[in-house]
């Protein structure tokens, strides 16, 4: 219920907000309609661009222009509605009504309706279809009823009060039922929403080419304009090697560009010229280094506690990324709702951190590594090369260098991206950074409830803290039942985290986009940052 | 050239090609990580119905020797599977790749064949000692692609302006990448030429062919570049192989289309039948085109094929 009120005030603000403000930085002309834009993106391509199928962030950044959600997010992480108006929750938990927007259309010509609802969820959880973060997200769906075309009630098998959040994700989008009913590969090349654009061409290995849905009328609620985007044509690259990428941005053969480096950023943002840059948080779990409990080294909460003060991880952070990001002291991201920062517990203080390792019987030995019982104060921290930007590699490098001036022996070890799966999965670090994206504090539960130390099936844990605690396991199950009491319960869970020295926070983690000074009217659809191109328009 | 000749090579391609096949199994086998990892997606939470399914459909429950049967005989009878991650016929996905990556690799070899002739003909005319020249080649022919690259965009495109630094659909992009795959090779062309034509120089025909008049260009064209162009086929096809290998570097680096970049993506997830079958195709173009030469070679001078 509360949910419900909530929604309708900021429905009100959104409506608001959408005739008040409009493109600040381009008062002087008005949004023209034409052109093809060119939009580079380091993330991998996707092997199936249908994001039920899987579910990571390349399938987000290729899908979220044809195929849209229940609803969207603001920046502070409050749900506004897209594809629907509400979503309430009943007293027990048990069910969800959802109220679906009149006269929408997929770009097929089916409507949108209850019945889409309900098949788009059955496609989800059919095993056939390989979802991954689409399914756990439904875990506790049990089935959809759809009780007329616009009103989809959502049966639960228990209480989960992210749900509406969830459903706000690309990995949960809404597509053509006719569509779902080819087969899983014609689906994967050419799958059909109720998005601005429609893919006209996929070259594998090289681009995805989109053009205009002529009658689009489903703009989300944090829109800028209604009906139909003002591109004729959308171009998305894949071009991993960021120098490339920002060569092609400056030769204009590329309009925006994503993963840009934040010492390129710092210089757009100086030179003022031709080049702009546009930075979003995306939500989730915050860039931390999360410390193995299972380990010899990080088994005792002193050594922890002195291996979290032994940096300088503020300045780091300053001088590594060029001002671009601010140091976080919050395990999730700063645009998810629920997140407690605890600047006191991460103050930069060698003489302490020496004092807990002394206090924890570690002695320091000749070779400046200290030793207890003959074991090595060893921190081996499995790096992927395929994650990890340079910047953060120079701020691990940087851990590692003032770690070790306290005694710590840190090793860093580079590896794809298979090989750190492997490690991760097989326990073989002692501190690690693992992203995780979801919009909704929920996520807290997935990376830090005791369930996630056992492996899925394809032998990846989420939880890489190796902490039971039954308090912590019970906080945060209740945190996602219980709409009422949610904040409160969060905060009790992350203060156990904090008191436990399980996890060194850094910084949110971001989408860094650089773009043209002729491209108008970007902004990034706050659910989980991808850049948004249905308000483009070239100037 | 006999055909006793064409028989040995083409048991000895299959040989090849079977032996690429067994090693690039055994090396995937080894690579950390899990099947189920490319099929479903690296640290994927796909519920047990799903994993159970991808089990069975790519067979990965059958031990090890098993599954080396089956891949073998798939790739004998041409029938080369399903790749884990695209969920797609291998050979489409090749298909659809591999002729960018043969333009690429054969606008290079054209290329460092001109640059290689070029350098060779300055030799032969002493325009440049040939110290100077020799150290050119051995540091061009010792530069790695990726550094290549890169300097070619920044002087080519971002402080010229002449070319873009990434592919587009204008002929014109395949520049760049293909001089950065060129000019190493070419490097290492022109030492193998200029050694050879410094010899026939020195040789007794040269000698009479001048005081019988002729001009240095007259002696380049009609008998050095001839006795020059042997070893030069035989580098030739050597570095095919080395062009197709560089293709994986320069086709990420210049966002181009191709098997080598498809061959990253596929490793990094263990795409199993997809890398198998594009390096296979790579060794099978690599043995056409050493045939070729082998014939070629043959040809222009009878005492190779015997």
């Amino acid at each position: 219920m509360l949910f419900s009120r909530r929604l309708s005030v900021l429905i009100l603000v959104a409506a608001l907000a959408g005739c008040g403000t409009g493109d600040t930085e381009t008062e002087q002309t008005q949004p023209q309609r034409g052109g093809t834009l060119t939009f580079a993106t380091a993330d991998a391509e996707p092997t199936c661009l249908d994001p039920h199928v899987g579910g990571n962030m390349p399938q987000k950044i290729a899908g979220i222009h044809v195929m849209e959600s229940l609803f969207t997010m603001t920046e502070e992480g409050e749900l506004l509605p897209w594809l629907a108006e509400s979503g309430v929750m009943s007293e027990d938990g048990m069910t969800w009504t959802v109220t679906l927007r009149d006269g929408i259309e997929f770009t097929d010509g089916t409507p949108f309706t209850a019945e889409a609802v309900k098949a788009n969820v059955e496609h989800i959880q059919d095993p056939a279809t390989e979802s991954s973060t689409g399914y756990l997200a439904l875990e506790h769906v049990d089935r959809v009823e759809a009780a007329d075309p616009l009103t989809a009630i959502i049966h639960m098998t228990q209480p989960d009060v992210s749900l509406m959040e969830s459903f706000a994700q690309t990995w949960l989008a809404m597509e053509s039922p006719v569509a779902l009913q080819r087969s899983m590969e014609e689906n994967c090349t050419s799958p059909v929403g109720t998005g601005p654009f429609v893919i006209e061409e996929w070259r594998k290995q090289h681009s995805i080419t989109y053009s205009r849905n002529e009658s689009y009328s489903s703009a989300p609620a944090t829109a800028g304009h209604e009906g139909p985007a003002y591109l004729d044509t959308l171009v998305l690259r894949f071009m991993p090697d960021a120098s490339s990428r920002y060569a092609a941005l400056q030769a204009g053969d590329v309009d925006v560009i994503d993963s840009a480096q934040p010492d390129t950023i710092a210089q757009a943002q100086a030179q003022d010229g031709q080049i702009r840059a546009l930075i979003g948080v995306r939500s989730g779990a915050s860039t931390r280094l999360e410390l193995n409990t299972g380990g010899v080294t990080f088994s005792d909460p002193l050594v922890r506690q002195a291996f979290m003060i032994a940096s300088d991880i503020d300045a780091g952070v300053e001088t590594l990324f060029f001002g671009t990001v601010e140091r976080s002291t919050s395990l999730v991201a700063s645009t998810t709702p629920h997140g407690t920062s605890h600047d006191d517990a991460f103050v930069f203080d060698q003489d302490r951190a020496n004092d807990l390792l002394d206090e924890a019987g570690w002695v320091l030995g000749s070779d400046g590594v200290r030793t207890k019982d003959g074991e090595r104060l060893t921190v081996r921290i499995p790096v992927s090369t395929n994650q990890s930007i340079p910047a953060e590699q120079s701020l691990l490098e940087q851990i590692q260098a003032q770690a070790g001036q306290v005694g710590f022996e840190v090793t860093l070890e580079p590896m794809d991206l298979a090989s750190w799966y492997a490690a991760a999965g097989a326990w073989e670090f002692d501190a690690i950074t693992a992203p995780y994206g979801k919009s909704s504090p929920d996520v807290m539960r997935i990376i830090f409830h005791s369930d996630g130390i056992e492996p899925a099936p394809s032998g990846y844990h989420a939880n890489n803290i190796n902490v039971r605690n039954d308090e912590l396991d019970s906080l945060l199950e209740r945190a996602n039942q219980d709409a009422a009491e949610r904040g409160e319960l969060y905060a009790q869970a992350q203060q156990i985290i904090i008191d436990g020295a399980y996890v060194l926070p850094l910084y949110d983690w971001q989408t860094r986009v650089l773009y043209r000074d002729d491209v108008a009217g970007l902004r990034l659809e706050t659910n989980l940052s991808a850049p948004w191109f249905h308000e483009v328009w070239m100037k | 050239m006999t055909v006793s000749f064409a028989a040995r090579r083409l048991g000895g391609t299959a040989l090849v090609l079977w032996a690429v096949a067994t090693i690039v199994f055994l090396a995937i086998t080894a690579i950390p990580g899990d099947d189920l990892d490319a099929i479903l997606g690296p640290g994927s939470n796909a519920s047990e119905e799903a994993v159970a399914r991808a089990i069975d459909t790519h067979g990965l429950d059958r031990p090890l020797i098993v599954r080396y049967w089956i891949q073998m005989m798939s790739l004998a009878t041409f029938d080369w599977g399903v790749s884990f991650s695209y969920d797609a016929p291998v050979i489409d996905l090749i298909a659809d790749q591999l002729p960018a990556t043969l333009t690429l690799a054969f606008t290079s070899l054209g290329l460092a064949l001109v640059i290689a002739l070029l350098t060779s003909f300055i030799s032969v005319y002493g325009a440049l000692p040939w110290r100077i020249l020799s150290t050119i080649e051995v540091v061009s022919a010792a530069l790695p692609h990726f550094a290549l690259a890169i300097v070619l965009i920044v002087v080519f495109s971002t402080w010229l302006g002449l070319l873009p630094p990434v592919s587009t659909d204008d002929p014109i992009s395949l520049i760049l990448p293909a001089l950065t795959l060129a000019i190493p090779t070419a490097g290492f062309m022109g030492q193998v030429m200029r050694e050879t034509m410094l010899d026939a120089m020195e040789a007794q025909f040269s000698l009479s062919a001048r005081a019988r008049g002729e001009t240095m260009s007259g002696l380049y064209l009609r008998h050095l570049l001839r006795h020059a162009i042997l070893p030069a086929l035989t580098v030739a096809g050597w570095a095919f192989g080395s062009l197709m290998s560089g293709a994986v570097v320069v086709e990420a680096v210049f966002a181009r289309q191709g098997i080598g970049r498809t061959l990253l993506t596929a490793v990094g997830v263990r795409d199993m039948p997809l890398v198998l079958g594009i390096l296979i195709v790579i060794a099978a173009v690599y043995c056409l085109v050493t045939l070729i030469v082998d014939i070629l070679s043959a040809l222009i001078d009878p005492r190779v094929g015997t």
